[in-house]
């Protein structure tokens, strides 16, 4: 195996950069800009954004409910293939996805009594 | 679509870790289930319980060598001995950190947990027969190692230190994942060993034997990649910058379980990777891990010398180790693989002691870990400083302790090499190094101790682990021997079958 | 008489005691003292023994064991003695008790000190005895720590700078002579089955002659800074002015006499056409010792600082013996080495015992002293006499034999030598003059005790021994002459240049 053999993936590089850089370019040059109040606001979701404090601060407990729901999403995400290969992987895949899953409910009682779930003090 | 065949589960090879893993969820579940009490004795009795057992079974494969689960796991000598040590280590941290624990009103489960999970990590870096699953390995410990050293909630210094460990290991795993990606462009798998033919079943060491006229630049480049990864880990120069402030921030206890089991860890990876897989590129990285050597030496002991924090004084001499222990890397033999098993082992249980002796010495929030904070030790607390003078003349390489026969058996394998010009750096540094562990004893013997002398309350696991290591100390210095047999039956790495003629060390 | 193997009995009857002595209560400072010098005077009587053993008129070692250490590296634990080394044994186990006796006046952590010194002495005696390069090794450095302790506890004035400075030059000369022995083990490997530590087998190991040369330079790092050679002296009138009387004692009379020891039985030994080509440069380091360091003793102000200067000068003519390549001057050394070990260590007890009465060693601060001390300054003025080398005192017959022996390969290059005995006289004389005589100025001097019982004990058999010497050297010359042939043969004839170049450049 050689370099050389690489040189496509150089030339995808220079391609896609050139183009990257090409179209910001061109399109901040071509397109029209008319500026308005309204489109000068930040956007949020339709509500309109809070004028007094800009760095307002979010409870911590955001972050944590994001952070478990992604864990525990990934445990439906991998349910998915099994199901579809259910009957070739027959007992083996059981046993592998209960060990999967006890895991997983260990980290859920753990979360679940250490608090981690509730949202008032 | 082809016939799905389950792999064989062969679990004998990671049964330690699998060990850590369970009793770290049963421990975190236990105490959730169990909820608050004033003594939780029952979390450091689940740990070592949980550490003996996998020790155990590290040393029930004793002189297998096999490889498992699909070719990822590597069974043998070299394995099992880091396993074992990695397990004592585990056990002394735990002990140390109970006592730390306690007085600081810090004891959580989650210390001990992810103690338990780090050293399963570690565990896995040596037996990682595979870069995915060493990479695998790397991240496991190196995160439950970020929790740990932030794990004194209330200290800002502590979360300092997290924060900077943190970044610039995530900074360093992207390096090591380039490498890999590297060498799989250039051998076509990630796996060290690979199958008797290179095409069907690839991986580095077949690819190296069977094809050795093979174009291998691009694996000379993953492998440079895979040194700064690895090179991060043990605090080499110059990815060295963490060190001082990670040590200095996270609770001593932690902090001589990273220069311990950290740097072993990461040892069993460079050794089983450089020293047995990619032997016959020697010349290609050579000049490289020597050239780290040397500035990690020079840079570890000149810097300490300045300091006057103990924790970072020992940081930057964790550092200036981890140049002499590259030494025995660069010399690629039999006696450079053996000597670092040594080395690391004993300068483990020094520095962890001396750790030990560190925690109880700073008494509550770490207030007392300015060197000033030594002076007259030895009057008021004679046993803790000459527990603490012994682990220094440990770590100095004086003889009769375990550290001086470490400093031989490195040393010697390089000169055997013919680097005898890279050993002459390091006795020259060497020198410079015992200029500053002098520093401590002559604050703790031949200056006064300022003002009243507080009393010190040791806790009985503390004591226990410091008389332990101090006890091994002296004992692997007198009677090397046994160790140095094991260490010495551990060099036999993973071999492919003889057939293919490849020995996996020469020298 | 062989049955008993009083050699090793001598050894480890220090260490032995050292140990029992830690678990005496350390308020108990009085049984402390006692058993020191018990275990001191027991460990004299072994040595007697190795003494009535010993066989006049054979080069060899005598009375050898040799058991397994550590197999796996060819370290072994072998001792024995040889006309060279029985004097240097004799001289240590016979000091010792004195200095036990002298510090008698010690009044701080009496336990640590009796404990370190003999713990020193084991570590002296080791080296004198080891025929084992590891084992040489390990005792070399042990004697660096209790040293190091002695010098920074119980020393005057600026001990904490002295000590630093005694241990980190004495370490790093040793680093590099550690490399050496590394080398020459790996070298060792052609010509026997398997590398070894073994003195006896490590003679003789081929080399080539750059080789040779930077490995002799390697022990001669060591062995300079011990001897010492100016310009590596510094460490020394620190080292000597600041420790404690016993300190002093061993450091002029036995820890110099390592390195003149390790230059005769190491670096002659093992590369004699090193020695051979370097020994010019080294009879002109010494006679630019001897010169220099007489000058120097003789503006010194402070006696004990003065005498410390005495030693560069003497130990120049040590080395000059060793090096002019003929029986008498090879006799003439190792004699002399014996008799500066007296001669000074009785200087250093006697300075000690002035300090003792007037907690001083400014020679401006004493004056008249004759009157009021007779009996100690009578001792002092033999002492000073034999140390200047009078006929019929001990000094004599040593310098002589290597004036003698320099003036027949050398020619003029005596002169500067003998330059310095005169320089000797002046210094000593005149500082004993200053001392002892005159008027009495300062009133403190005018009623001071006398000797006391100790001191009786500890100087008769001191002087006894001087003049022994003096009148009649041959009991002693005749043990020390068949080894210093084999010396001298070693230096002037033997080769280790293999035949065809190149078969021991790479280990």
């Amino acid at each position: 195996m050689t370099l050389s053999a690489y040189l496509p993936i150089l030339l995808l590089i220079i391609i896609s950069t050139i183009f990257a850089v090409a179209s910001i370019f061109v399109s901040s040059k071509l397109a029209p800009s008319r500026w308005t109040f309204a489109k000068r606001l930040p956007y949020e979701c339709g509500i309109v954004p809070e004028q007094s404090d800009e760095r307002e601060r979010f409870p911590v407990k955001f972050y944590l409910v994001a952070m478990l729901f992604i864990i525990f999403d990934i445990e439906t995400v991998f349910l998915y293939p099994w199901a579809v290969v259910y009957q070739e992987l027959a007992v083996f895949g059981l046993i592998e996805m209960v060990v999967f899953i006890v895991i997983l409910l260990a980290a859920y009682v753990y979360v679940w009594r250490r608090g981690g779930l509730e949202w008032a003090e | 679509m082809p016939e799905f065949t389950p792999p064989q589960v062969q679990l004998a090879g990671v049964a330690p870790e699998i060990t850590l893993l369970v009793s770290a969820l049963i421990l975190l579940i236990v105490d959730t289930l169990i909820g608050e009490r004033p003594n939780r004795w029952f979390l450091p009795v689940m740990a070592t319980a949980g550490l003996v057992l996998a020790g155990a079974f590290a040393a029930s494969t004793w002189g297998d060598n096999e490889l498992q689960l699909s070719g990822a796991i590597a069974l043998d000598g070299f394995a099992s001995f880091v396993k074992i040590s990695l397990a004592v280590f585990g056990l002394l941290t735990v002990w140390v950190g109970r006592d730390y624990l306690v007085r600081d009103a810090l004891e959580d489960s989650e210390f001990y947990a992810l103690v338990l999970l780090a050293v399963a990590g570690m565990m896995l870096m040596a037996a990682a027969a595979d870069l995915i699953i060493m990479f695998l390995a790397l991240e496991t410990f190196s995160i439950a190692l970020y929790v740990l050293v932030a794990f004194k909630s209330g200290s800002l210094t502590s979360q300092e230190s997290a924060m900077k460990y943190f970044l610039l290991g995530a900074f360093s795993s992207a390096f090591f994942l380039l490498g890999i990606a590297l060498t799989y462009g250039a051998v076509g798998s990630t796996a060290l060993y690979g199958g008797r033919d290179p095409v069907s079943e690839p991986g580095i060491a077949s690819f190296l034997s069977t094809s050795p006229t093979a174009n291998t630049g691009l694996l000379v480049l993953a492998t440079g990649f895979l040194i700064i990864g690895l090179g991060f880990k043990i605090a080499a120069v110059p990815f060295h910058a963490w060190t001082p402030d990670a040590y200095q921030g996270a609770p001593s206890p932690i902090t001589g379980f990273m220069a311990a089991g950290t740097k072993f860890a990461a040892f069993a990876a460079i050794l089983r990777l450089f020293d047995a897989t990619l032997f016959s590129l020697r010349a290609e990285w050579r000049p490289l891990v020597i050239a780290i050597a040397v500035a990690t030496m020079i840079i570890g002991s000149v810097l300490a010398v300045v300091q006057d924090d103990i924790k970072r004084l020992l940081a930057y001499s964790s550092i200036a180790h981890a140049g002499f222990i590259l030494t025995a890397v660069i010399a690629a033999n039999d006696r450079g693989v053996s000597g670092a098993l040594f080395y690391l082992a004993t300068y483990g249980l020094a520095v962890l002691g001396a750790f030990a002796v560190v925690s109880v010495v700073s008494g509550q929030d770490e207030a007392r870990v300015r060197l000033a904070g030594y002076k007259g030790l030895f009057f008021d607390h004679p046993a803790l400083a000459v527990a603490l003078t012994l682990f220094l003349l440990s770590l100095a390489g004086v003889p009769v302790t375990a550290g001086f026969f470490g400093k031989l058996v490195v040393f010697g394998a390089a000169v055997q090499a013919s680097y005898s010009w890279v050993v002459a750096i390091g006795v020259i540094t060497s020198a410079i190094a015992a200029f500053f562990y002098l520093k401590i004893m002559v604050r703790m013997y031949l200056e006064e101790s300022e003002g009243e002398s507080s009393p010190l309350p040791i806790g009985r696991l503390a004591a226990g682990v410091i008389a332990i290591t101090a006890v091994a100390t002296i004992g692997f210095g007198v009677v090397p021997g046994p160790l140095l047999r094991a260490a010495e039956d551990a060099t036999m790495f993973f071999q492919p079958a003889p057939e293919t003629g490849q020995a996996p060390l020469g020298g | 008489m062989n049955d008993l193997p009083f050699l090793d009995l001598t050894l480890f009857l220090p260490l032995v005691g050292a140990l029992v002595m830690v678990l005496i209560p350390k308020r108990w400072e009085a049984l402390l003292r006692l058993a020191a010098l018990v275990v001191t005077t027991a460990t004299f009587v072994a040595s007697l023994g190795v003494l009535a053993s010993f066989e006049s008129g054979t080069p060899g070692f005598q009375q050898v064991t040799e058991l397994s250490w550590i197999p796996e590296w060819g370290i072994g634990y072998i001792t024995g003695v040889d006309g060279v080394s029985l004097w240097m044994i004799m001289l240590t186990t016979f000091l010792m008790p004195l200095c036990i006796l002298t510090s008698w006046t010690i009044k701080t952590q009496v336990k640590p000190y009796f404990i370190l010194l003999l713990t020193l002495e084991t570590g002296m005696l080791g080296v004198f005895s080891s025929l084992d390069m590891f084992l040489f090794y390990v005792f070399w450095e042990a004697v660096l720590v209790p040293m190091y302790f002695l010098i920074g506890m119980w020393g005057h004035g600026r001990r904490v700078y002295a000590a630093m400075k005694f241990f980190l030059f004495t370490l790093a000369g040793s680093l590099f002579m550690l490399l050496s022995i590394l080398y020459l083990y790996f070298a060792s490997q052609g010509s026997a089955a398997a590398p070894t530590f073994d003195y006896r087998s490590l003679v003789g190991t081929p080399l080539a002659l750059e080789v040779q040369i930077l490995l002799f330079l390697g022990f001669f790092a060591s062995f300079a800074v011990k001897v010492p050679l100016v310009p590596l002296h510094t460490w020394l009138p620190d080292a000597h002015t600041e420790a404690p009387t016993a300190g002093s004692v061993m450091l002029a009379a036995v820890l110099l006499k390592m390195g003149a020891y390790g230059l005769i039985r190491f670096g002659i030994a093992f590369f004699p056409d090193a020695a051979r080509l370097l020994a010019p440069a080294i009879i002109a380091l010494a006679i630019v010792g001897i010169l220099y360091g007489a000058l120097i003793a003789i503006v010194q102000h402070d006696v004990k600082r003065l005498v410390a200067y005495s030693s560069v000068a003497h130990l120049g003519f040590v080395v000059l013996g060793l090096f002019v390549g003929t029986i008498q001057g090879m006799s003439g050394g190792i004699l002399q080495m014996l008799n500066h070990g007296l001669s000074t260590g009785a200087l250093f007890l006697l300075v000690g015992a002035l300090y003792d009465r007037r907690h001083t060693r400014e020679i401006s601060e004493f004056g008249g002293l004759a009157r009021s001390v007779p009996v100690l300054a009578g001792i002092f003025l033999i002492v000073v006499l034999s140390s200047l080398g009078l006929p019929g005192l001990n000094g004599f017959a040593g310098e002589f034999l290597v004036l003698l022996a320099t003036y027949q390969s050398y020619g003029w290059w005596v002169i500067p030598a003998t330059f310095g005995i005169v320089l000797a006289a002046i210094y000593l004389l005149w500082a004993y003059q200053r001392v002892f005589h005159g008027a009495v100025s300062i009133e403190a001097n005018r009623n001071l005790e006398d000797f006391r019982m100790r001191e009786y004990v500890m100087f008769v058999p001191l002087v006894a021994l001087i003049v022994a010497i003096g009148v009649y050297p041959k009991p002693f010359l005749e043990r020390i002459e068949p080894s210093a042939k084999q010396i001298v043969r070693q230096l002037n004839d033997a080769s280790v240049i293999p035949e065809t170049r190149g078969l021991a450049e790479a280990p």
